[in-house]
């Protein structure tokens, strides 16, 4: 790996893009604000339905003006987005109309005749949450059974012969340590891994103190990452950690409001989904003019597209490939946007952080939790000192990924 | 003595090289146009841009 | 690969691109047209590709009306001295299947 990073080829590309483009590349759209489960760190802090949600025909009609801003592909998420009724039927409907489905569950109904009929189609792709290797790292987080519920769903894809599925993982301190055995898993499923940055959005503001890695473990992600290249996938999450070193794959980059956004339940258009906040607001589809006129004329995203300066981070050498960090992650821990990233490889974040003393950060909203105690998460610490497990699975596919694993080394 | 200077190698693959990296940050004006106006085509993953979960 | 390293010129090599034989857009990939270009997706690859030049997205969309590539790029008015940019171009998204070989009519 050689010490110089290749030369940003992007220069003029970066700076479009940064500029804003006629139309979103990709955006994510959350269903329904309804989910089955209750996971800790819900960036959109999901469980309830909202009644105002768009209707199967509001739906539809934005499906249309995506088409005709030819926006590739629609991440469809929520809460739960497979609860909706109408699911297959806007899925069906996306795809019909020229734009590309990959939709983020749970796997909760994903059976056997749902795994075939998503390994049907070209354009529907799936993927599955799962935050643990081991149905004890994943529960604590996001509630009991979630671990079997996700490893059923992908045997049921593996079985309909869809490969290339994404398993997707949200890291913490508590899985850092489970990188291989993921790889193991979605190897052994078929599966495409991807990892992504735990953002201290939606309830997740609520354990990302207990949750986000430490300066060490965001040291052994990156290397874990550049050591698997494009095997693995990060959604562009981790652009904060360039100043490792070389670049990770992607645009390196913040997308949202440039390239890409959130449209929400009930219709509102935000920057990005892990910027659910009258902040991050850009406009509403049922507004005149619909989506098209809110990508194109709303005040917030003309800002984003102008140019933003580093502030603080300015006389860093890190700024041109860390761009300062996430301005979500900024955000929701009270730090100013125009400074250093919370994680800043560097420590500036943490400095930061300590010195804002006790001011209570602003908190996502609207908040859909369900209205029942809130699941603590206890501190694990036996959990942060497990050793990074490097053997593989026994046969290709046990039914457990980890049967040959030693049984210490398992829950 | 070997332990030594692996731990020492070690400390400075944490940390970018400083030299290098200002060295990156200027590169030769001609080499960057070169860059630019030799690729036509870039390419990236899908899932390559922030903001998506 | 990461951008990065899809940016570094090869070493003086000439890209290896049949202009001779017959192109065109692969069936599953969208082309949307840009100010600097185009951007062109790959439903099957899920590859995204960025065509920083206007004058090679015209060319790309008229490879399917032409014989050879050769026919399509004379057709488009690429000069002696920007050819090799072009098949480098060509090339790179030959490669990555953004284009195809179609039986010559």
């Amino acid at each position: 790996m050689s010490v110089v990073d290749a030369p940003r080829p992007v220069g003029k590309l970066v700076d479009r893009f940064q500029e804003g483009l006629d139309a979103p590349i990709c955006l994510t759209w959350e269903l329904t604000y309804a989910c089955n489960l209750a996971c800790v760190h819900c960036l959109s802090s999901s469980g309830r339905r909202d009644p105002n949600e768009l209707s199967t025909q509001e739906c539809k009609a934005v499906i249309d003006e995506l088409e005709r801003m030819q926006v590739f592909y629609v991440n469809i998420g929520g809460g739960e987005p497979t609860v909706r009724k109408d699911f297959w039927e806007l899925v069906d409907y996306a795809t019909a109309h020229k734009v590309g489905v990959k939709f983020s569950t749970n796997g909760s109904r994903i059976d056997c005749e749902v795994a075939r009929r998503i390994a049907a189609s070209d354009y529907v792709d799936v993927q599955i949450s799962l935050d643990g290797a081991t149905a004890q790292v994943n529960d604590h987080v996001r509630g009991p059974g979630s671990y079997d519920t996700a490893i059923a769903a992908m045997g049921h894809l593996r079985d309909a012969g869809f490969s290339g599925f994404k398993l997707s993982v949200v890291c913490t301190r508590q899985n850092i340590a489970q990188l291989d055995d993921f790889k193991a898993i979605a190897d052994c499923y078929g599966a495409q891994l991807r990892l992504t940055r735990l953002r201290p959005s939606g309830r997740g503001a609520d354990v990302w103190d207990e949750l986000h890695p430490l300066p060490e473990q965001q040291k052994q992600l990156y290397d874990w990452l550049m050591a698997h290249g494009e095997d693995v996938l990060t959604g562009d999450s981790f652009f904060h950690l360039a100043a490792f070193g070389e670049s990770l794959p992607g645009l390196n980059l913040c997308g949202a409001g440039r390239v890409v956004c959130l449209i929400d339940p009930i219709g509102d258009v935000y920057a990005c989904p892990f910027a659910i906040h009258e902040s991050f607001h850009a406009g509403n589809v049922r507004s005149p003019g619909g989506f098209r006129t809110v990508w194109r004329d709303s005040e917030l995203f003309r800002e984003l597209r102008s140019p933003q300066t580093g502030g603080a981070c300015n006389s860093c050498q890190h700024f041109d490939s860390c761009r300062g960090g996430c301005m979500a992650a900024k955000f929701f821990t009270g730090l100013p946007l125009d400074g250093p990233d919370p994680e800043c490889v560097l420590g500036h974040g943490e400095l930061l952080l300590a010195a804002r003393g006790d001011q209570v950060p602003p908190k996502s909203s609207p908040d859909h939790s369900k209205n029942q105690p809130r699941r603590k998460l206890e501190r694990r610490p036996s959990l942060i000192t497990l050793p990074v497990i490097q053997s593989r699975p026994d046969r290709a596919c046990d039914e457990s990924p980890l049967a040959g694993f030693a049984k210490e080394q398992q829950d | 003595m070997l332990e030594q200077t692996a731990q020492t190698s070690a400390a400075t693959e944490v940390l970018p090289d400083c030299a290098a990296t200002s060295t990156n940050a200027n590169p030769p004006l001609e080499g960057s146009a070169l860059v630019e106006a030799d690729l036509l085509v870039e390419d990236v993953s899908i899932d390559g841009m922030c903001g998506v979960y | 690969m990461p951008l990065a390293t899809t940016a570094r010129p090869s070493a003086g090599t000439k890209a290896d691109f049949d202009l001779d034989r017959a192109w065109q857009l692969h069936p599953q990939v969208a082309l949307r047209p840009e100010s600097f270009g185009a951007l062109a997706y790959h439903f099957g690859t899920r590859r995204l590709s960025f065509l920083k030049s206007p004058a090679l997205r015209d060319l790309v969309e008229s490879l399917a009306d032409h014989g050879t590539a050769r026919a399509a790029c004379e057709a488009a008015g690429v000069g002696d001295e920007q050819i090799s940019t072009y098949i480098q171009a060509l090339a790179t998204l030959a490669t990555s299947e953004m284009i195809i070989e179609r039986e010559a009519s």
